[in-house]
């Protein structure tokens, strides 16, 4: 290699030296502000989405039975009734009582549902089944166990039931997403019962009504073969 | 394949119990100030129940031996490859009175078997409710003798563990981690031992399983 050629090559390093000096803080800068504006926008989105549904004062004061833990009797619900104005309209009724639970009784310690939990969104199919979609808070800050998911469920479930007729089954949905289990125990595959006196068996797997099962010591039915789940050999 | 239906051939008994330790691996289950992590404390009281059911002449099956976390299927399909067997999910509650077990049997679940004669996997536990349920009875009325403060019966409880289960399947929930020394959660694993064992025993004589060629396992 000429002494020139070695010239040009060094001559080339420092200017790619001094263009990357120049240009890489200005590059982070602009990949800084970027995420910092997508960071708002989806807090934007996600404050749109949870705006509480204002309790209109021009709606009937009706008396309104929400479902807390029981300060007697453990891992039981009690009832609470409150005057609340409340919407005729069935969804925006449900948000309304269930957004009320949410915001928890006088003692916090009789919540059943985690104080950072959001709903998020709320639908009626016309046959009566129910979708609530909750904010991830739901599954990851509730006390993990059999029976506070339970408890949690239970108090959703029986809030609807007392207060909102048209609800006969629910779908729990967690930040749109169906989940496998609330938090590691209750089965959120299916619906659970809501209004069963007028409303027709659910459809899917899990069912929050307890049945007492016959005391049968044999299976109701020899079972026929086991299906295996997807990706099972 | 279409499952046949008729009159059963041959019975099997109880001789089998699944343990399953729940959670593991980067699921720690419910934690307590103290420290304590359900996946740690269900591991050792498996063990002591394995001693305690041995001893009562059962096969003891664990779906997991350490610090793994199985997929809810996965520690499903290991009762399920087996004939005459039951399944039992260990907890610890984050709530409850400390001190006090509770058995739960999973919640009512639609009628089974599609055109085809085939149990979908996701409601493998519909045929033996009714067996869980008295399983359930006599282990938790075990415990109630045990634990003051404990139900007399077992609960009912929509339990992801237990629907995709085909054998009678409990979940024994003990409260709490909220206890503030280990030690008062260990010192109750030999009666909750002993109870599930008790159950397991009393209940063998009942659990008759009638069978068909090509039927389950």
């Amino acid at each position: 290699m000429t002494p020139r050629w070695k010239f040009l090559l060094a001559g080339g390093l420092v200017f790619i030296l001094l263009a990357a000096l120049i240009f890489v803080p200005i590059l982070r800068r602009r990949m800084k502000r970027a995420s910092k504006l997508q960071q708002q926008s989806e807090e934007q989105a996600r404050r749109e989405l949870t705006q509480p549904i204002a309790i209109n004062s021009g709606d009937p004061r009706v008396k309104t039975k929400l479902f807390w833990a029981s300060d007697t009797i453990d891992a039981t619900l009690a009832p609470v009734t409150v005057d609340l104005p409340l919407s005729n309209d069935p969804v925006l009724r449900s948000k309304q009582v269930l957004n009320t639970l949410l915001a928890g009784p006088v003692d916090a310690e009789l919540r059943t549902l985690p104080p950072d939990a959001l709903l998020l969104a709320f639908y009626l199919l016309p046959d009566g089944t129910a979708i609530a979609d909750f904010s991830e808070a739901l599954a990851t800050s509730i006390p993990s166990g059999i029976a506070s998911e339970q408890l949690a469920v239970n108090s959703i479930t029986r809030t609807l039931e007392a207060n909102v007729p048209q609800v006969q089954r629910l779908k729990i949905l967690i930040h749109g997403q169906e989940v496998e289990a609330l938090a590691g125990h209750l089965d959120l595959t299916g619906t659970f019962a809501v209004n069963t006196k007028t409303g027709q068996p659910p459809v899917n797997p899990a069912a929050a009504t307890p049945a007492l099962a016959p005391a049968a010591l044999t299976p109701e039915k020899a079972p026929g073969k086991l299906a295996q789940p997807q990706g099972k050999p | 394949m279409a499952a046949p239906s008729g009159a059963p051939t041959q019975q099997s008994r109880l001789n089998v119990v699944v343990l399953d330790p729940a959670h593991g691996g980067t699921d720690p289950g419910a934690r307590g100030t103290g420290g304590i992590r359900e996946s740690e404390i269900v591991l050792s009281f498996a063990m002591e129940v394995r001693r305690e059911l041995e001893q009562q002449g059962f096969q003891v099956l664990q779906t997991r031996q350490g610090n793994e976390n199985p997929s809810f299927d996965d520690r499903s399909a290991i009762a399920n490859a087996q004939r005459g067997a039951v399944f039992v999910t260990l907890h610890i509650s984050s709530t409850g009175l400390p001190g006090t077990v509770r058995v739960y049997v999973n919640s009512d679940l639609p009628p089974v078997a599609d055109s085809n004669g085939m149990i979908p996997w996701d409601r493998a536990q519909a045929p033996f409710l009714g067996l869980s349920r008295t399983f359930g009875d006599f282990v938790q009325g075990f415990l109630a003798q045990r634990f003051k403060g404990s139900p007399e019966t077992s609960q009912t409880a929509s339990v992801r563990q237990l629907r995709t289960t085909s054998a009678p399947a409990i979940a024994v929930e003990i409260s709490s981690v909220t206890v503030e020394d280990r030690a008062d959660l260990d010192r109750m694993a030999p009666g909750v031992a002993d109870a599930i064992s008790r159950g397991a025993a009393a209940f063998k004589p009942s659990y008759i399983v009638p069978t068909t060629p090509g039927a389950l396992p």
